[in-house]
């Protein structure tokens, strides 16, 4: 963070770029000065002269040197950040926000529900988790993406699965020649969930569709909604609580989320 | 605190020439004051007219400023710091300045720009000698005259000003200006005035005084509520309410090109009123956007003026000015808002 202007961004160098699925890639930064941030807490990514979007980075917050960043195309900024190359300076302001609870985690059975590109700051709660497996009960991984191809990190789910005490499934929307997993949206594989319910905390991030029926589909297996964390990446700006523009209720979500505990937010209307 | 008298003409003078120069203060018009450039109008009349039309809010938060340079040849952001005095500015206002201090400047990331700003500011308040039709600052726990938040304090009395000093700054102003020390019957008139024009807002705010003003936060219902709707209806998404608001700081930062590997990011007012305003990425033609209805932003803007704000910032988001009263085109009043939709 610029200590004098929390508008100034801190130049980053792209260093690496890898093509993850058609529709999105993971920029590697190298930022000028460090930028440390905890699992949860996102950055706003800047391409100078176009203009910022936030991102929650997608790699392990101990590697305090690079920066990774899983971007979706999807419209004027990012469409542009595909379009990078390592060697060019881009800029990052952050990180904002409070980051998952890890200090709630202890001897839990943590379930992670990631819907599309929503897998990216997932990854970084998933990594922080893997080298402390042993301080909670269980890390089981749901995910969904439209096509064979969308499938995001797919190199790595072996290698997680293959952790003791995590348990990896995927599911597709629609069969595919090839796919020998299950298929449809990601809630199918909410359905008789076989955790200790009453142990259980649930960390969902994906589009706003998918948190609703994901939510509900968790409520239905009995969780409750304090149980339930939502990451609520609506339209931010400034990212420090001073724009107004991200509230639900009396809550920022860049200052007190992005990810929300429901229980907290699930009685304002317009939550999905 | 000291307080002095100042004649008339001695204050006159200060305004005007080279030193109005530097000053904000209310031009009378036949309708609501206007701020101006002191300069450009040597004149006491706005002082004891109403509240003016705009609030001094664009002096600390202006519509659109460049907040930061960047790039490899970027210079550092050259804020104007240049001292000025604000004339005139009323009680409400001053509540408002104090809600844009917490939100700007008093949480843990404060807007660099904003403190320049509000830190070269002398304040010469007024109080309130006559007030709109709109004003309604005692049904949200205001007073027409502030106790506190100004450097130094006017208040009309017969033949000038009764002049409170209230920090170093303001005694420095003052010391500009010939005065004696206020007498005991100055000091009189001036309560005289405080009751009266007290007295004036609540029983031209009768009609509202209920207890949907009494509890605070109120209690109002969330967006989805079926009678945000009625309002809604004739509200056209002009986004005057939130622009006059001299509490509203709600923004968004645009970056551009400011010459060769030089860029800038500009703050600039925006309105939660706007169906463009949380509008998200998504394909073309289903954007989609966490508050699609009119009714559901005009019930965020109430609801975070009084209620969300206590919660966040331990003061009512709303001041009471009527600003907005008299700029929607829609008629919405939302005195009538409050009292109608707090159970
Ligand atoms: C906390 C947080 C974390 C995020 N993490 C990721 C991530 O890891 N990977 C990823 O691919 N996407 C992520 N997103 C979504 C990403 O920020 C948007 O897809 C992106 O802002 C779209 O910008 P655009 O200019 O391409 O789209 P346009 O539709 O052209 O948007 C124009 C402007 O609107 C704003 N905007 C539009 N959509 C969003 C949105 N969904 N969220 C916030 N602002 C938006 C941006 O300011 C953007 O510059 C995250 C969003 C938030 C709030
Ligand atoms: S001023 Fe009135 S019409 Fe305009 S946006 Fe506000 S409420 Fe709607
Ligand atoms: S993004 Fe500005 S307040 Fe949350």
């Amino acid at each position: 963070m610029n200590s004098q202007n929390p508008y100034t961004p801190v130049p980053a160098e792209l260093v690496e770029v890898h093509d993850e699925t058609p529709t999105i890639k993971t920029l590697v930064l190298a930022p000028s000065e460090p930028v440390e941030f905890k699992a949860g807490q996102f950055v706003q990514l800047t391409l100078p002269g176009v203009g910022e979007a936030p991102f929650t980075p997608s790699g392990s917050p101990r590697e305090k040197d690079r920066i990774a960043i899983t971007i979706l195309r999807t419209g004027v900024v990012t469409d542009r950040l595909h379009e990078c190359r390592p060697g060019q300076t881009l800029g990052l302001r952050g990180p904002f926000g409070k980051g998952y609870p890890l200090d709630k985690l202890r001897g839990r059975e943590v379930l992670v529900v990631g819907g599309g590109v929503g897998l990216a700051p997932l990854r970084a709660l998933i990594l922080a988790l893997l080298p402390e497996t042993d301080t909670i009960a269980r890390l089981s991984i749901r995910y969904g993406a439209r096509c064979m191809e969308e499938l995001l990190y797919r190199n790595q789910h072996a290698a997680w699965a293959a952790q003791k005490k995590v348990d990896f499934a995927a599911t597709i929307d629609r069969p595919q020649p090839g796919w020998t997993g299950p298929t449809g949206v990601v809630t199918t594989l909410l359905k008789n969930l076989d955790m200790d319910k009453a142990n259980c905390l649930a960390f969902v991030c994906g589009p706003s569709i998918m948190l609703k029926f994901a939510t509900y589909a968790l409520e239905a297996e009995g969780l409750a909604p304090q149980q339930i964390y939502l990451s609520m990446n609506r339209r931010m700006s400034c990212g420090m609580g001073l724009c107004g523009r991200c509230n639900i209720g009396p809550y920022y979500l860049c200052k007190d989320g992005p990810d929300m505990n429901y229980g907290t937010i699930k009685d304002y209307p317009n939550v999905f | 605190m000291e307080t002095h008298y100042v004649q008339n003409a001695d204050l006159l003078q200060t305004l005007g020439g080279p030193r109005g120069k530097r000053m904000i203060g209310p031009a009378p018009t036949p309708a609501l004051a206007w701020l101006v450039s002191m300069q450009d109008s040597a004149s006491l009349d706005g002082l004891t007219q109403p509240r003016a039309a705009q609030s001094p809010k664009s002096l600390f938060l202006p519509p659109s400023e460049s907040v930061s340079t960047y790039g490899p040849r970027a210079s550092p952001t050259a804020t104007e710091t240049q001292p000025l005095v604000m004339l005139g500015v009323r009680a409400c206002e001053l509540r408002a300045r104090n809600y844009l201090d917490k939100v700007l400047a008093g949480g843990e990331f404060h807007d660099p720009a904003y403190r320049r700003r509000r830190e070269a500011i002398t304040i010469v308040s007024c109080d309130c000698a006559d007030c709109a039709e709109s004003c309604f600052c005692t049904l949200v726990g205001g007073q027409p005259f502030a106790t506190e938040g100004f450097d130094v304090n006017l208040t009309p009395v017969d033949g000038g000003f009764v002049a409170e000093v209230a920090t170093d700054k303001g005694r420095q102003w003052l010391g500009q200006i010939a005065s004696t020390p206020a007498a005991p019957a100055q000091l009189a008139a001036r309560e005289k005035l405080r009751k009266e024009m007290t007295a004036r807002l609540h029983k031209q705010n009768a009609a509202y005084a209920t207890s949907a003003f009494e509890s605070v936060p109120a209690k109002l219902p969330e967006g989805d509520d079926e009678g945000w709707q009625t309002f809604a209806a004739d509200c056209v998404e002009c986004g005057a309410c939130t622009h006059i608001c001299p509490t509203c700081h709600c923004f968004y930062l645009y970056d551009q090109a400011a010459g060769e590997d030089r860029f800038e990011r500009v703050r600039t007012w925006d309105s939660c009123l706007l169906s463009t305003y949380h509008r998200m990425a998504g394909t073309f033609g289903m954007k989609p956007t966490p508050r699609p209805r009119l009714s559901s932003r005009l019930a965020n803007r109430v609801l975070h003026k009084f209620v969300y704000s206590l919660r966040q910032y331990e003061l009512p988001g709303c001041v009471g000015c009527g600003r907005c009263v008299d700029a929607c085109l829609g008629a919405i009043d939302i005195r009538r808002v409050v009292r109608d939709l707090s159970a």
